[in-house]
């Protein structure tokens, strides 16, 4: 098939970015971003017009999984493959989409050319998992009986483009009759948060036209989202969650009259028919008014301390002024102006802040390596390339507290002298690329980055990159090897970038949070900071709780507390009134600590002694359903599938574990296949060349050692926990009435259609997709491996409250 | 100048000297496989990996630059184990064959491919060399030999398998219709003496073998004509008695004594351990009394013998052939007296050349995977002989022999993974694949070839024609498992080498990238 296409875009798109070879990355989104995807004539033109080789861009265009080489649909299906979403049955929505779609084998776009359905790896909004994004509309809670719903309810939508659109322009400054505000952070997007604010501002500018209507950022409640506070003078702030569009005008209602009798009648009568046409939206939605006194939400709230997410659900994530009235710059005022670089250091050093990004290297250090290297320039970089499926907190940092992750950074900067800087940001996470740029936009036009910062002759101009798709670039050498445009492959260190980093000169990487920790440090004195917490682990930690608990969300916690306390206290335990099987602690680089072993702290060390590691900060709970050799399978594909491929024991050796996992889910395992995967194990961990490898086997080595006999089972061709497909049978007890249900929702007929007399699966029909499970009534839907009924579903069929027949 | 012990060894280095360099500094050896002097070190094999200052971590050698006071464990246990397991995990994902299936298959294990590959060139006298190397009565087996090879060709999984068989009588017949046939080389006496019993085939190779190395060899049989088996055990009309008598001939005039008609008895037989440096029995099936007069342990299949040495329980007396264990195939019997004889050599203090012997292999051919082969190979069907029970004539075998696919690897005498996987002792199966990547074969360029399933993915191509200005060259596609090296836009090969082709052939550390022509051809 010849191209035909028309090249001259990219020329304009190469002047725009530039021609040196560094700027391969931004152009080739560029390219994608114009074409939808890369054709090669418009690759060919690159080289012929820039300093960019073919084989730069061959490399580069085939290392990120962002670049695609082929067309693709109209539309593009996300699902999302994280670590919740898994857990929650995210392969069985992705095989229900493409059963949808009727997609065969090794085809991804349906025939019609609509939709391209992909898998990514995480879109950061685990609390609604699994969560399936199509362009830029999310959807959250999905399961596989609604995906049709889902994708008529998108092409509804798109008929529907004609709408007006708002953008994120500010109304102006209202009295101070009240303030609505609104959560903006990614999951409030996803669950629908923008429908609401647009719902919102029409019902404001019909009630109470003078309210102020304000987007706040992440509170950290995602489970609850969308949320929505209304604050009115002389009464207690009143919140709302888990609203819909619809709900919007009787919560403006409850607060504030409309002006005239004219108006309420107005009201009236449009809420009576609204009601009658909203009646049958496709999901009702629950909702409740919830306060923050209600013992749960004080719960979620109360054990924690927020530093990094000072001041959350109350700033405008883009309102420099808020952030400044809110102590914003007041640590980087003191420490230009009263603190030297080495006396900025020393307070870091005094705090005992570590990395964020997992290893927890001492940050003072790390920043004294930098200042004292030799060479200029010095580089800053922020590591904003948060990858880990089941973690979401930069993501949340980056668009909530973008000042404040700024602020951290100007800080450092100042500390090493470094003068200019990057923050590589991760492509998935639109809205944060969106928000900082508008923050260093705010903070250049105020004097609070570029040159003469607050007057004091310090300069530094940072800059943003967008990463790629590699989570292997969350590896300090590989993001810099990113940011000068080459394959993202990590590199031997020593030499550290503190030393010879980006460019080869002295480079200061951070992440996130280690940065909007900073100000905190800065403002409150290092000894403040170090009070919290451990000995050795000081202050707090952001985690993205999910999984199976009640409560998700994202949480800042102190160090020291243990997994107990954040599974029960802070998460409300369990969901669905299930058992804690395990933590997993640190995503693809972490482990899974044990239901026993729960009271450990959050604690660098504490952790790693449990054969865990803090990582970036994911925590995946899992209940009893849970098969833990499935979760082992699930991180090595990852891994895997993230290997850059530079070394041996990484590259083949992850892929020679992930095949004998497969082989126990498959149940094709032999018992000699056990002791392969552990010399494995230990061998990739120790002869890896980077972090990625050298942890990649800690999500296996941790399992072993704690639930050695589901291993065995799995050899032995059962699933306990009654998840792995292969190894597992649905069947239908007696306790069957007949209703049909089951039958109705099978997708692959597997269940004839016999009212009034008892159901029957046809096993070989049977995809496990437990769609029967989830509607039969009677719980007479039962699953079995190696012939027995799987443990967690041996309760009696009443016992879910319904009356047995 | 730092100072640093390298597994007890103190030494002092250049500034900026890496592990390697100041290993190699002190003799000890370290392989290396992804690693080039003067290209930039790419750290991807880990096969040189070391353990520093007692660390569990391993370091590649080749990149890490020594600190003063560092300790470097460079061979111990742990180190070569994690050695074995990198040359393991790239064995796991080589596609392809060290040497042909059919030689692999041969119980002679004889170099087939290069045989065909000289009777392709026309060269007879090379391939008569070749052959002899490993079978001293090709005239015979080429024609009683049940050819155990052309199962194993790969050319069959296309349509038929070279007729191997025929191929090799067709050179022994030439050899023998010469004025002077082929005669080895032989080394000068040593003053050792070998007593042979039986002159079946396996006594016959023995006796040849051990004639090369300059041991003086006397074979004793209890019948009037040599030959053993040979003589009563095939049709005369499929074995002409001249044609074994023409290659016995041959091995006779090496200097080899027959003392025919003599029934080695136990006394005998202790006079023979007496008199010569070794014994060799090679007697074929034997009645219990005859084994048991000789006083060595046997089992129910035959006498028992060292796997590795041929030695019996009795010191300096070897067994070989049926004798050990009856497979009643002239071939093994031949392959059974080459391996005796040096095993005896090696007894006797002679310097015997090590044979490689590891092997990747491919295993079965996927659909498809045969029609990569075929583009070097002539793409008619089996040539046959005129009628059953004859040879090929010359021109015939020439066509024949161009049906070969050349499956057996360009770089097998000198490609690292196999010589490291032979010395540590690696096993290709250790960590099987659920499913192995296809064999494909990119012959795009006049004096390249390339087998991407061999590459090791080691990036030397690519930073040799990037850094020789190649404006085209070579670069890593893809990521993680799936990485390979390309051409960009998937353009021809052809232009991606257009000046640094035998640089990165000389460079490739395995038969990934291979030179078309040179030594045998093709």
């Amino acid at each position: 098939m010849s191209e035909h296409i028309d090249i001259t875009p990219v020329d304009a798109i190469v002047a725009e970015i530039g021609r040196d070879p560094q700027f391969v990355i931004p152009i080739l989104q560029a390219i994608q971003a114009h074409y939808r995807y890369l054709p090669q004539a418009a690759l060919r033109r690159v080289c012929e017009i820039s300093e960019i080789t073919p084989s730069a861009v061959t490399g580069v265009s085939t290392f990120y999984s962002q670049f695609r080489h082929q067309p693709v649909g109209d539309h593009m299906v996300h699902v999302c493959v994280g670590t919740a979403c898994h857990v929650k049955g995210a392969e069985r929505v992705h095989d229900a989409i493409r059963r949808e779609l009727g997609l065969e084998e090794g085809q991804d776009t349906d025939s019609a050319g609509r939709f391209t359905v992909q898998k990514v790896a995480c879109l950061g909004c685990c609390t609604l998992a699994p969560v399936v994004q199509i362009d830029d509309v999310t959807y959250g809670h999905v399961s596989p009986d609604c995906v049709d719903r889902i994708l008529l309810d998108f092409l509804s939508r798109e008929k529907d483009d004609n709408r007006k659109r708002r953008t994120d322009g500010e109304r102006a400054a209202a009295v101070d009759l009240g303030e609505i505000r609104i959560g903006l952070g990614s999951c409030c997007v996803a669950s629908g948060s923008g429908d609401v604010r647009d719902a919102l501002e029409d019902a404001v500018a019909e009630i109470a036209p003078d309210v102020q209507v304000k987007r706040v950022g992440c509170v950290g409640m995602c489970h609850r989202t969308p949320l929505l506070e209304v604050v009115k003078a002389g009464e207690d702030p009143a919140l709302y969650a888990r609203i819909g569009a619809e709900d919007v005008r009787d919560i403006v209602l409850n607060h504030f009259q409309p002006d005239s009798l004219l108006g309420r009648l107005k009201v009236g009568a449009g809420r009576w028919l609204e009601t009658l046409y909203t009646d049958e939206t496709w999901e009702p939605v629950t909702r409740y008014a919830i306060d923050v006194r209600d013992p749960p939400v004080a719960a979620f709230l109360g054990r924690q301390r927020h530093l990094a997410t000072e001041c959350c659900g109350v700033l405008d994530p883009t309102d420099l002024d808020e952030y400044r009235e809110s102590n914003g710059y007041a640590a980087l005022a003191r420490g230009l102006t009263e603190l030297t670089p080495e006396q900025v250091i020393g307070e870091v050093l005094k705090s005992g802040l570590r990395g964020r990004g997992g290893a927890g290297f001492p940050t003072g250090r790390k920043w004294t390596f930098v200042r004292e290297a030799k060479g200029t320039p010095k580089y800053i970089v922020c590591n904003g390339d948060e990858g880990d499926p089941g973690a979401f907190m930069d993501r949340m940092l980056l668009e909530s507290y973008p000042y404040r992750v700024l602020e951290g950074m100007a800080l450092a900067a100042y500390a090493v002298g470094a003068n200019e800087g990057v923050l590589y940001i991760r492509a998935e996470y639109p809205l944060a690329v969106r928000r900082v740029q508008e923050a260093l936009l705010r903070c250049e036009e105020e004097g609070l980055l570029g040159d003469d910062i607050l007057g004091t002759g310090f300069s530094l101009h940072l800059r943003i990159m967008e990463g790629a798709g590699a989570f292997v670039c969350g590896e300090e050498t590989a993001l810099l090897a990113s940011i000068e445009g080459k394959r993202g492959m990590p590199r031997l260190r020593p030499p550290f970038p503190a030393e010879k980093g980006l460019w080869g000169q002295p480079t200061l990487v951070n992440n996130c949070e280690t940065y909007a920790l900073v100000p905190w440090v800065l403002r409150e004195g290092g000894e403040s900071f170090a009070a919290m917490g451990t000995e050795r682990s000081t202050g707090t930690k952001v985690f993205s709780l999910a999984g199976k608990i009640a409560r998700g969300g994202l949480i800042e916690v102190p160090m020291g507390i243990t997994l107990r306390e954040i599974v029960e206290d802070v998460g409300g335990g369990i969901a669905e009134g299930r058992q804690l099987k395990a933590v997993q602690v640190g995503g693809p680089s972490g482990g899974c600590v044990p239901e026993a072993l729960a009271d450990t702290p959050v604690d660098y060390e504490a952790l790693i002694s449990v054969g865990a590691m803090m990582g970036s900060g994911g925590l995946v709970v899992l209940d009893e359903t849970d098969c833990i050799v499935d979760i082992a399978r699930y991180f090595l594909t990852f891994t895997q599938e993230q290997s850059c491929g530079k070394c041996t024991f990484c590259r083949i050796g992850t892929r020679r574990m992930l095949d004998i996992l497969e082989r126990l889910c498959e149940g094709g395992g032999k018992p000699a296949d056990l002791v392969a995967l552990e010399d494995l194990a230990v061998t990739i961990k120790r002869g890896s060349l980077c972090g990625l490898g050298k942890t990649a086997p800690n999500p296996v080595l941790s399992t072993l050692k704690y639930f050695r006999e589901e291993y065995d089972a799995h050899v032995e061709g059962r699933c306990p926990a009654g998840s792995c497909s292969a190894l597992i049978r649905y069947g239908i007890t007696d306790a069957c009435i007949g209703c049909t249900r089951c039958a109705q929702q099978c997708p692959t007929d597997a269940i004839a259609f016999t009212p009034y007399e008892r159901h029957r699966v046809n096993d070989e029909a049977c995809v496990r997709c437990g769609a029967c499970k989830t509607v039969c009534p009677q719980n007479a839907v039962i699953i079995t491996s190696g012939g027995k009924r799987v443990e967690w579903d041996q309760e009696p069929a009443d016992a879910k409250g319904n009356a047995h027949a | 100048m730092p100072d640093l012990v390298i597994d007890g060894r103190p030494t002092t280095v250049p500034d900026g000297s890496t592990i390697l360099d100041a290993a190699r500094s002190l003799g000890i050896e370290i392989p290396t496989l992804c690693y080039s002097k003067g290209i930039a070190a790419g750290t991807s094999c880990y096969v040189c990996a070391v353990r520093v200052d007692d660390g569990e971590n391993l370091v590649p050698s080749c990149a890490t630059q020594v600190r003063d006071g560092m300790t470097v464990d460079a061979t111990g246990d742990a180190v070569v184990e994690a050695r074995r397991m990198a040359l393991e995990l790239l064995l796991s994902d080589h596609i392809g064959d060290c040497v042909g299936p059919c030689e692999t298959i041969c119980p002679a294990h004889m170099d087939i491919p290069r045989m065909v590959r000289e009777i392709a060139d026309g060269d007879m006298t090379a391939a008569i060399r070749t052959v002899k190397a490993h079978i001293p009565l090709p005239a015979v087996l080429g024609r009683i030999c049940p050819a155990p090879c052309e199962k194993g060709c790969r050319r069959g999984t296309h349509d038929e398998a070279v007729s191997i068989m025929l191929l090799k009588r067709a050179v022994a017949d030439a050899d023998l219709a010469m004025e002077q046939p082929f005669q080895p080389a032989c080394l000068s006496e040593s003053g050792k003496r070998v007593a042979i019993i039986g002159s079946g085939p396996a006594g016959l190779s023995a006796a040849y073998y051990l004639s090369q190395r300059g041991h003086a060899c006397t074979i004793y049989d209890e019948h009037d004509k040599p030959g053993g088996k040979l003589l009563d055990g095939v049709s005369r009309e499929l074995l002409p008695l001249p044609v074994l008598e023409a290659e016995i001939a041959v091995i006779s005039s090496l200097g080899v004594e027959f003392r025919l008609g003599e029934r080695v008895e136990a006394t005998a037989f202790a006079g023979l351990r007496q008199e010569f440096d070794a014994v060799l029995i090679a007697a074929g099936e034997l009645p219990d009394d005859i084994r048991s007069a000789w006083d060595v342990t046997c089992s129910a299949k035959g006498i028992n013998v060292d796997s590795q040495s041929a030695e019996t329980s009795l010191a300096g007396v070897f067994a070989a052939g049926d004798v050990v264990r009856s497979v009643r195939r002239a071939v093994n019997a031949v392959a059974a007296g080459r391996g005796a004889a040096l095993a005896i050599c090696r007894s006797l203090g002679t310097d015997v050349q090590a044979e490689l012997s590891f092997n990747s292999t491919i295993g079965k051919l996927k659909p498809g995977e045969a029609e990569e082969f075929m583009p070097e190979a002539a793409p008619h069907g089996r040539v046959e002989a005129v009628a059953d029970g004859d040879g090929l004539t010359g021109p015939d075998a020439q066509r024949e022999s161009r049906r070969c696919l050349h499956c057996d690897c360009r770089a097998a005498d000198d490609c690292g993974l196999r010589i490291y996987a032979e010395k540590l002792g690696a096993k290709q199966r250790r960590f099987r694949p659920t499913e192995r990547s296809l064999f494909r074969q990119i012959r795009q360029h006049a004096s390249v070839v390339y087998e991407p399933g061999k590459c090791i993915k080691c990036g030397l191509c690519t930073r040799i024609t990037e850094t020789r200005g190649e404006e085209l060259g070579l670069s890593f596609v893809g990521r993680g498992f799936d990485v390979h090296v390309g051409v960009p836009f998937s353009d021809a090969l052809s232009a991606a080498l257009t000046k640094t082709a035998e640089e990165c052939v000389s460079t490739c550390p395995t038969g990934a990238l291979a030179a078309l022509g040179g030594q045998n051809q093709c």
